[in-house]
């Protein structure tokens, strides 16, 4: 028996000792934020990453020439302290601020600017995240020290806007331009990664968390706090139980369903942000290849103006809020967000829920009732990934039977969905953009050179899933891309917004919001972006990080680790231990002792 | 014997071969354009787009000759991650195989422990608890029984495998035990009712033979009847289910894996799925296949050491 006993007390001793690690010395804890994320960065290298939780590291590490600001996203000074247009329009000069260093201690210069963009001009792989922005640039130039100089094609709006992370050139020169691909950008031998933004990234563990270090000598003032974690989730119900337990301070992309139940819990707060992102049905116009050719199956009726009005006044966005967002988010009109209020368009001629005017459409447009009630048929294209694209479709369904169209939803993957587009096999599909703030690439989506293409024999999607062509609209394109004043561009995209929502190119449904939960008791400060509904984190800049900082009026620990949870842990688990071991040992025991019993076979 | 090997040996030997082509054209059969949705949204210039597109519409004979020359080749790209699939797939295996490897094992134990009390007393009040108890959480799907240890027991932690933040081996190894309570029972008690039931009608079937009687006729005691007599018999069964299930093990336990966002194989398919991600999905099916064909091989050729009647039939 007493073996049993020695191994329960090297193990509990064992226990003893390892408890040291566990729980640090509480002479300095450090104020430490975490952020449940429901999927992880991809990559932390800025040439790879997609997801917007990779964009927010990359904001977190490295500075930018320009940001936008909180109050209305408008681009404003961040690294470059000021900018301007030359006045033969052929370059632009960025003054950048002096003093900043890189946080291995090397001074940050233009020439590391120049480089950055020199490298996407002239790479090939570095091209997939940052390729629109540099298209109109002919080279990078560091006159000084503090003078960035970029030479433009022609005259461009989108010198305001360039969302390039500026790397250390000390660093990424080692890197070329094929172990780019595959370079992961994480802390090495305990360094972390060289940067220059608010916060440093010192450990990385794949699929599980991300562990950030404040810059105590940034340029904007040093974060009040020390570390900031993502950690992910793959599960929404687990990251809302981490934020009740406070495992977690801020929730990041919930469900409505979840966001709900986090409502009245002691602690948290509840918000629903506004936000940059829409969905809509859209509709084949009249699918054709960028050169004329038409292509695909789409029905005859949608090439019809008149048809897709009819459509989309039959459509009840504000149930759609109500029904498929739980009322978090707000009907839809035009492309460009109401987060931007600068941009933003609203219809003078709005296409309200109106069955009758409807019906009134589709009778003088040639499509006439039959005796049946229906009028034709059309498919509707909804995306398995998402249950909300699902519910829209059944709804709109139900609308259009209404004005005797008889619809069938069809669900398929975005993959599948993709291919069926591009090829123009379909009627109307559910889906949705996330609009930036320089509208560009969005405004892109619509014109006539964005319908697919032909290499070979096969036929490629570009970004048009619309086929919309429009030569008026194509003009004020090429206008806007040229104009570098900002009210004067605005007007034209907002005349771009007109055109396309009066054709009814597509008939957005809804601008849904960003749900998140946080902390109240721990947490304040935070600075939404646009000011005041918008987002507190995964803006478009490092707002919040800046000025959010742990309440200690009531004196309450503001630390993200409870500290009981990890010696509670500990004690548990050596308990466990000791039963299995002991248990082993008992069964060994007994086994041995019944062994040497005089047992005759 | 040496046969009954070869014969096993070579079996496997076509299953895998099978598996990489129909895996290969499995994917190739896909509809959908991946391309087109990894740079929906994305800042890309379209001469890029085209160049990615030659990658994917080289002929199709030439990318499966280049394949079946080494499937598992450092120059298979990840679509999504870029980087190679067999160095992403080997960071996510080890939390799969702790998981899964340390849930089938406590099963499998505790399973048979069960199954052979229940059995040996069949009827009894211990066998009619735990049939009916084993059966009810057999018929729970394990996401839903780690959804409810959660909420249940808050003390441990909701998910992952390592706290932020730790560091030094033991302090980890701890830290990591401590974060597989959950998950492991999830799975384990789940499994239980197959060990269990497999065991108990194992053991009934032995009870009336002939050799018992005769052991107890020699004055064995009771115990030690089952245990020499019975047991070994009734094994056999049981140990194909443990070495079919560690098949399974690498496969992993996706649902499990996605309510404790435990960093595995499973998360990783479910991850690769969302795109999709075809080399990455194409090598991790490979090697679930793989798991499956190479422990029922070792099962097939363990049963022939344990029951000799097997290789000279």
């Amino acid at each position: 028996m007493h073996h049993f006993v020695i191994r329960a007390l090297t193990f509990a001793l064992a226990g003893g000792l390892l408890s040291t690690p566990l729980s640090p010395t509480p002479a300095a804890p450090k104020v430490t934020f975490t952020i449940g994320i429901q999927s992880d960065v991809d990559s932390t290298n800025p040439f790879t990453g997609i997801v917007v939780e990779a964009y927010e590291t990359y904001a977190l590490m490295y500075d930018y020439l320009t940001t936008s600001s909180a109050k209305d996203v408008s681009p404003q000074p961040s690294l470059a302290e000021s900018y301007s247009e030359a006045p033969d329009k052929k370059s632009w000069t960025y003054k950048i601020r002096a003093g900043v260093t890189w946080s291995d201690g090397q001074p940050l210069t233009a020439r590391d600017a120049a480089y950055t963009f020199n490298r996407i001009i002239d790479g090939d792989f570095e091209q997939t995240n940052y390729g629109n922005y540099v298209a109109n640039i002919d080279k990078a130039e560091a006159t000084d020290d503090n003078t960035l100089v970029l030479h433009v094609k022609q005259p461009t709006p989108i010198m305001e806007r360039l969302a390039v992370p500026i790397l250390p050139e000390h660093v990424w020169k080692d890197v070329d331009g094929k172990a780019v691909k595959s370079y992961e950008n994480e802390p090495q031998n305990g360094q972390p990664v060289v940067g220059s933004g608010p916060f440093q990234l010192v450990e990385r563990r794949k699929g599980q968390y991300l562990r950030f270090a404040a810059n105590k000598n940034y340029w904007q003032g040093a974060p009040k706090f020390d570390e900031l974690v993502f950690r992910v989730f793959t599960n929404a119900d687990a990251e809302a139980q981490a934020l009740i337990r406070g495992e977690i301070d801020f929730a990041y992309d919930l469900q409505s369903n979840v966001f709900n139940s986090l409502k009245d819990k002691p602690g948290v707060t509840t918000r629903s942000s506004e936000y940059s992102g829409f969905n809509e049905i859209a509709f084949n116009t009249g699918a054709a290849l960028a050169d004329g050719t038409a292509i695909g199956d789409g029905h005859e009726a949608l090439k019809n103006k008149q048809v897709r009005l009819a459509i989309s006044h039959a459509i009840d966005r504000k149930t759609l809020v109500d029904r498929v967002l739980n009322g978090h988010g707000s009907p839809g009109d035009t492309f460009i967000p109401p987060v931007y209020p600068l941009l933003h368009y609203t219809p003078t001629a709005p296409q309200n829920f109106d069955l009758a005017k409807a019906n009134q459409l589709l009778d003088a447009a040639g499509y006439p009732k039959k005796a049946d009630g229906t009028r034709f048929a059309l498919r509707l294209f909804a995306r398995q990934e998402s249950q909300d694209s699902q519910s829209t479709a059944e709804f709109v369904k139900s609308w259009l039977k209404e004005i005797g169209i008889d619809v069938t939803v069809k669900v398929m993957s975005e993959d599948t969905l993709t291919e069926v587009i591009g090829q123009g096999d379909y009627d109307m599909f559910e889906w949705g953009w996330v609009v930036e703030p320089d509208p560009d690439y969005q405004m892109s989506v619509f014109t006539c050179g964005k319908r697919s293409y032909k290499d070979g024999d096969a036929i490629y999607a570009d970004l048009s899933d619309s086929f919309y062509c429009n030569p008026a609209y194509d003009e004020l394109y090429e206008q806007q891309a040229g104009e570098t004043d900002q009210a004067k561009r605005a007007e034209l995209a907002k005349r771009m917004q007109q055109l396309v929502h009066d054709d009814a190119a597509y008939a957005i449904t809804y601008y849904y919001n960003d749900l998140v939960a946080y902390r109240s008791d721990r947490w304040t400060g935070f600075t939404p972006q646009p000011d005041p509904h918008g987002s507190l984190l995964f803006q478009y800049g490092v707002h919040s990080y800046l000025t959010m900082a742990p309440v200690t009026a009531t004196g309450a620990p503001a630390a993200a680790e409870s500290p009981s949870g990890g010696s509670l842990g500990l004690v548990v688990t050596v308990a466990v231990g000791v039963l299995i071991l002991g248990g082993a040992g008992f069964l060994a025991l007994r086994r041995r002792s019944s062994a040497s019993a005089d047992d005759r076979e | 014997m040496r046969g009954y090997v070869l014969k096993k040996v070579g079996w496997s030997i076509g299953t895998l071969l099978f598996v990489v082509v129909f895996n290969f054209f499995l994917f190739r059969l896909l509809p959908g354009d991946p391309i087109g949705l990894y740079t929906r949204g994305r800042n890309m210039s379209p001469e890029q787009l085209i160049r990615l597109r030659q990658q994917l519409n080289r002929p199709v004979g030439e990318q499966f000759v280049e394949y079946l020359a080494n499937p598992f080749a450092s120059a298979i790209n990840s679509t999504r991650f870029n980087r190679p699939v067999w160095e992403i797939i080997g960071e996510r295996v080890w939390p799969t195989v702790l998981l899964v490897g340390a849930a089938v094992l406590a099963a499998a134990l505790a399973g048979v422990w069960l199954g052979i009390r229940s059995g040996w007393r069949r009827g009894s009040r211990f066998d009619r608890i735990t049939t009916g108890t084993t059966n009810t959480l057999y018929a729970m799907p394990e996401f839903w029984v780690g959804m409810m240890l959660i909420m249940w027991l808050p003390f441990f932690p909701s998910g992952g495998i390592n706290s932020v933040g730790v560091s030094g081996f033991l302090a980890t190894a701890v830290d990591t035990l401590w974060h597989m309570v959950l998950p492991v029972t999830a799975l384990a008690v789940v499994y239980l009712a197959e060990y269990t039931s497999i065991m108990r009608a194992s053991l009934v079937d032995e009870l009336r033979q002939d050799y018992l009687t005769l052991a107890r006729a020699k004055g064995l005691r009771e115990d030690l009847v089952r245990r020499r007599h019975a047991v070994p018999n009734a094994l056999l069964p049981t140990m194909t289910l443990i070495f079919l299930n560690l098949g399974f093990v690498i496969g992993g336990a996706i649902t499990v894996e996605y309510v404790f966002s435990w960093p595995g194989l499973g998360l990783l398919t479910a991850e690769a799925l969302r795109g999709p991600d075809i080399p990455l999905l194409q090598a991790v099916f490979l090697l679930f296949s793989l798991g499956v064909i190479v422990f029922t091989l070792v099962a097939d050729l363990l049963y022939a050491v344990l029951d000799p009647r097997v290789s000279t039939r």
